[in-house]
């Protein structure tokens, strides 16, 4: 990120000083202007939803997902490292309630215990779903829709649902399937 | 389709009272979180934003959206979303900087606008994901998830723009 950053931010800045010198600060300005107003709007987002997930969390809503999705990741992963399976369905039930940024703690648990058992496979198989996004409820994005006016801020609900599902059943397919190519 | 949110709303603070969970305090301690959550992420958003809006003003984001979008345009998908689907791979900031200037120029319900929100809202911020999860890993050879992932992004959005327009 700090390479992209530093090429794309660099070039600009030249091409603006060639072009137009007395735009450059404007834009900075500008630039910093909108991130508040973002990040405004994010914050609305992120306190309705995380309010939510908290109760979600404390009322054991989300350990029961998670106690349900542990038998499927069993087998998935080829793991029978316990703290390894429990952070795994943690992080895909956050992603599946669309709380991406709760769901990358756990990911990164189940990672370094995958860690110890020299677990490559899942390591990558876990990375591959996350990578491509396994969410029901694209909750920032109808948020961002509804706070511009939209008449029906949901309405993207079903085509994200599709696609979601479409990436990381490709992907996952993909990636198994290369598996048992390469063994 | 707009009683998916309330629904779930219902249901989980249905449950969260069955349960006897301080509903109020724990609420509150969400959006704590969520302070929390904004503040830190506010000195990435301002640089990036900046970024980007030294990208817009210099002219070089035109020009790169006319590099890419004979490309894009192949596989049907529109020429405003060009820097969006660039950008999304490396930062989550910056997709959704973009995504706010097109649901502001076009319209929350314009058919690019639609189709940007499904975009972002179906794919992750792949190298930003890989450089998370694999910083503390020994063996690498990472290139073929890697690749996968950005491959099925790529598929996924063609896809998104092809079910916008029958949705």
């Amino acid at each position: 990120m700090n390479a992209v950053f530093t090429g794309i931010f660099l070039a600009s800045l030249v091409a603006l000083t060639v072009v137009a010198p007395q735009n450059v600060l404007p834009a900075l300005l500008g630039g910093a202007e909108k991130s508040l107003k973002m990040a405004v709007t994010l914050f609305c987002i992120y306190a309705v939803w995380m309010g939510i997930s908290r109760l979600a969390e404390k009322s054991g809503l989300s350990r029961a997902a998670a106690r349900g999705l542990k038998p499927l990741t069993r087998r998935l992963f080829k793991t029978e490292n316990e703290a390894a399976n429990e952070n795994i369905a943690m992080n895909l039930s956050c992603n599946l309630l669309g709380i991406g940024g709760a769901a990358t703690p756990y990911a990164v648990k189940a990672i370094s215990e995958l860690e110890k058992e020299n677990n490559g496979f899942a390591q990558k198989l876990l990375f591959i779903i996350n990578a491509t996004s396994v969410q029901v409820v694209p909750s920032t994005v109808i948020a961002m829709r509804a706070a511009a006016g939209s008449a029906a801020a949901a309405d993207i609900f079903l085509p994200s649902l599709i696609c979601t599902t479409f990436s990381t059943l490709f992907a996952v397919g993909v990636y198994l399937l290369g598996c048992r190519i390469w063994r | 389709m707009a009683l998916v949110v309330p629904v779930i709303f219902i249901a989980v603070f249905l449950f969260a009272a069955v349960k006897k969970v301080k509903i109020y305090d724990e609420f509150s301690a969400g959006v704590k979180e969520a302070v929390k959550f904004t503040l830190s992420v506010i000195p990435c958003l301002a640089a990036i934003f900046m970024m980007c809006e030294l990208f817009e003003a210099s002219g070089l984001a035109d020009r790169l959206t006319e590099a890419f979008s004979p490309l894009f345009a192949f596989w049907g998908i529109p020429k405003e979303l060009t820097k969006l689907v660039l950008i999304k791979p490396f930062s989550g900031s910056g997709s959704l900087a973009y995504l706010n200037n097109i649901i502001e120029n076009y319209g929350a319900d314009s058919y690019v606008a639609r189709c940007a929100c499904v975009c972002y809202g179906s794919s992750e911020t792949v190298f930003y994901i890989s450089a998370v999860y694999f910083a503390s890993l020994k063996q690498k050879k990472l290139f073929a998830p890697i690749a996968i992932a950005v491959i099925s992004a790529f598929l996924t959005t063609v896809l998104a723009c092809l079910l916008c327009k029958i949705m």
